[in-house]
């Protein structure tokens, strides 16, 4: 029985780049919508102040931090404590299919892609930000796929925000 | 049609019949059991079922550890907490519930609390926070309705904190299900005709929103069918043991089903009635199962359609033309609606279940945070929410 070897399951590095650049580019839009979009703005408003909320893949990451100060919201490195929201994806190819983004927030909890720990409400609320947050990114065709019903947003608002986000707002984080 | 990706789980052995209780102490022996605490609840005690309940295990051998019958109406922590002391104190060794969601649930947050060794549920509130399997525990339901003996769900009110801690876990799930047609023909009309809406909406959601998966849709069919056929019976004509033994196994199959396709909108304006005016959840399920439907009809047309066929029996269903199908549902169902306010003065109106219109700004915002939204087939936003809630007023 000795030719019995063990295995260990190497990593996919693609996947994961992939993932971790998608997450730089959300967190950073969260952190330039919140500061422009009334919405979102009242959303964030009902959080405490110094909430933190994680996206996180099973078991080795990447991950992103998000904490609210001064009443805005801003992407962080790392923190002490454990975040109050945690939303963890199950493996790296179930974050890769809703980062990239093939399949939608709904779509993929009612497949248990994910798992969400911490208060429901703030989940909630942060799902209604995201759904915001990628009408701005994202044009139509791509948000049908991804949310139950598209926002409304003004169709100037969402191209010059959309424009200023991909030209300014995605470099100076404001 | 197969969703791209599903899971279904369901490990809870059912027995089901006449004094199918009597088969509990064998069953604790299989458990390797020998010493349960039993969880229920005044108004099942003094219906008399604890003495049904307790004769089932004379000539048995097995010795109650403790009998805690002062569960409140919707499960509380601190109530958790002075049970998990009885446990420990008595030295027990599993847990029986015997009642309706409340008693059950409250059972549940036991369980957790003595298998974890802990005194606080806190540290286990969410989605999968429990990695070991729990004392034995025993599920006989007294009401028709919330299927909480199938389910892997429990919530239990936090009073220090004024908030409702929810428990997602497959360990949560009983080992096993006991039902008895005695332990709920004392049911009275109206408990009778809410609990069966609310496993009737459990059914109809499982089957409409958007986790349904062919195995969750074959429980909540069946579910639906037996529930259309039973429910009047057994509100007009309590001892009919054959219409309470349908209803009780209809219940635990829609919980089944709901427990692996998450329920919707009607279930998050549930809670939130239930939490800002204390609308008994299965009023509730009643005033907003045709609302709720009508508002996510145009996702749900097929679903709902299919679903007329269990509801209304195969003439009415071959005799609609498709596309008018899931209207005729609604219809069918408001005729019940109706048929169980004439039978048992259940609720059709918000207005009637005690709700003033000043609350309803609160409980819309309570329901756009509420998680079963998040399974809903349409979104709802709090504008949308407030017109539902008008409606069903
Ligand atoms: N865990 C889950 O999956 C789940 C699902 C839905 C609801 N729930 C919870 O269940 C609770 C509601 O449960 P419920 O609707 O079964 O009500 P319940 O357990 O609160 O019982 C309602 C009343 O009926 C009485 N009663 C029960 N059985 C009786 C009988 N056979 N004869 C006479 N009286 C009887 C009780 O004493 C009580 O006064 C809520 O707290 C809800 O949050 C849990
Ligand atoms: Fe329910």
């Amino acid at each position: 029985m000795s030719s019995i070897k063990s295995y260990k399951p190497g990593r996919k590095w693609f996947k994961t780049i992939v993932c971790k650049v998608v997450m730089v580019i959300l967190g950073r839009a969260f952190q330039v919508f919140s500061r422009h979009d009334h919405e979102i703005k009242n959303e964030i408003a009902a959080w405490p102040e110094g909430f933190t909320l994680e996206l996180n893949v099973l078991p080795f990451g990447p991950r992103l931090l998000i904490l609210k100060e001064d009443g805005k919201i801003r992407t962080v490195g790392e923190i002490d404590e454990k975040p109050e929201l945690s939303v963890n994806f199950k493996n790296i190819e179930s974050a890769f299919l809703i980062l990239t983004p093939l399949m939608g927030v709904p779509r993929g909890f009612a497949e248990h892609r994910f798992i969400v720990i911490g208060d429901v409400a703030k989940a909630m609320a942060f799902t209604r930000c995201l759904n915001r947050i990628l009408a701005y990114l994202y044009p139509d065709f791509l948000c049908r796929n991804l949310m139950r019903r598209i926002p409304e947003i003004n169709f100037m608002k969402r191209m010059s925000k959309r424009l200023y986000f991909y030209t300014i707002g995605i470099v100076t984080g404001s | 049609m197969l969703p791209s990706y599903y899971e279904f789980y369901n490990p809870v052995k059912i027995i089901s019949g006449s004094k199918a209780l009597d088969n509990i102490p064998y069953e604790l022996e299989l458990l390797n059991a020998k010493r349960p605490l039993v969880v229920t609840d005044k108004g099942v005690e003094n219906a008399g079922l604890m003495k049904v309940f307790l004769d089932s295990f004379k000539n048995s051998g097995i010795e109650i550890g403790g009998i805690y019958s002062d569960v409140p109406p919707d499960s509380s922590n601190s109530v958790v907490k002075a049970i998990a002391k009885i446990y420990r104190e008595k030295e027990c060794d599993s847990i029986i519930a015997v009642g309706g969601g409340s008693p059950i649930d409250t059972a549940k947050g036991v369980n957790i609390l003595v298998t974890e060794n802990s005194n606080d549920l806190m540290e286990f509130e969410g989605a999968d926070r429990l990695k070991k399997p729990l004392k034995p525990f025993i599920v006989v339901p007294t009401t028709a309705g919330t299927g909480s003996e199938a389910t892997l769900v429990a919530v239990i009110y936090n009073e220090e904190k004024n908030v409702k801690m929810e428990f997602i876990s497959g360990y949560l799930l009983p080992n096993l299900a006991v039902i008895d047609p005695r332990m709920t023909e004392t049911m009275p009309p109206k408990i009778t005709a809410a609990t069966g809406m609310d496993a009737l909406t459990h059914a109809v959601e499982a089957f409409t929103c958007l986790q349904k998966n062919p195995i969750s849709d074959a429980y909540a069919f069946s579910a639906i069918k037996i529930i259309s056929h039973n429910i009047l019976n057994a509100v007009k004509n309590g001892k009919d043991q054959k219409a309470r033994l349908n209803m009780a196994n209809a219940a635990t199959m829609a919980g089944i089903a709901f427990s692996n396709s998450m329920v919707g909108a009607v279930h998050a304006l549930g809670h939130s009635a239930g939490a800002v005016a204390k609308v008994p959840h299965g009023v509730a399920m009643s005033v907003f199962l045709p609302h709720g439907l009508e508002y996510n009809l145009e996702k749900i047309k097929d679903s709902l359609g299919e679903l007329l066929l269990a509801l209304s029996g195969p003439e009415i269903f071959a005799a609609t033309p498709k596309e008018k199908r899931a209207l005729k549902f609604i219809e069918d169902l408001r005729r019940l609606q109706k048929q169980l306010f004439d039978e048992a003065s259940l609720p059709m109106t918000l207005k009637d279940a005690g709700v003033t219109e000043d609350m309803l700004g609160t409980i819309a915002t309570k329901a756009i945070n509420d998680g079963a939204l998040m399974m809903n087939p349409e979104e709802m936003s709090h504008e949308d929410a407030m017109k539902v809630l008008k409606k069903a007023f």
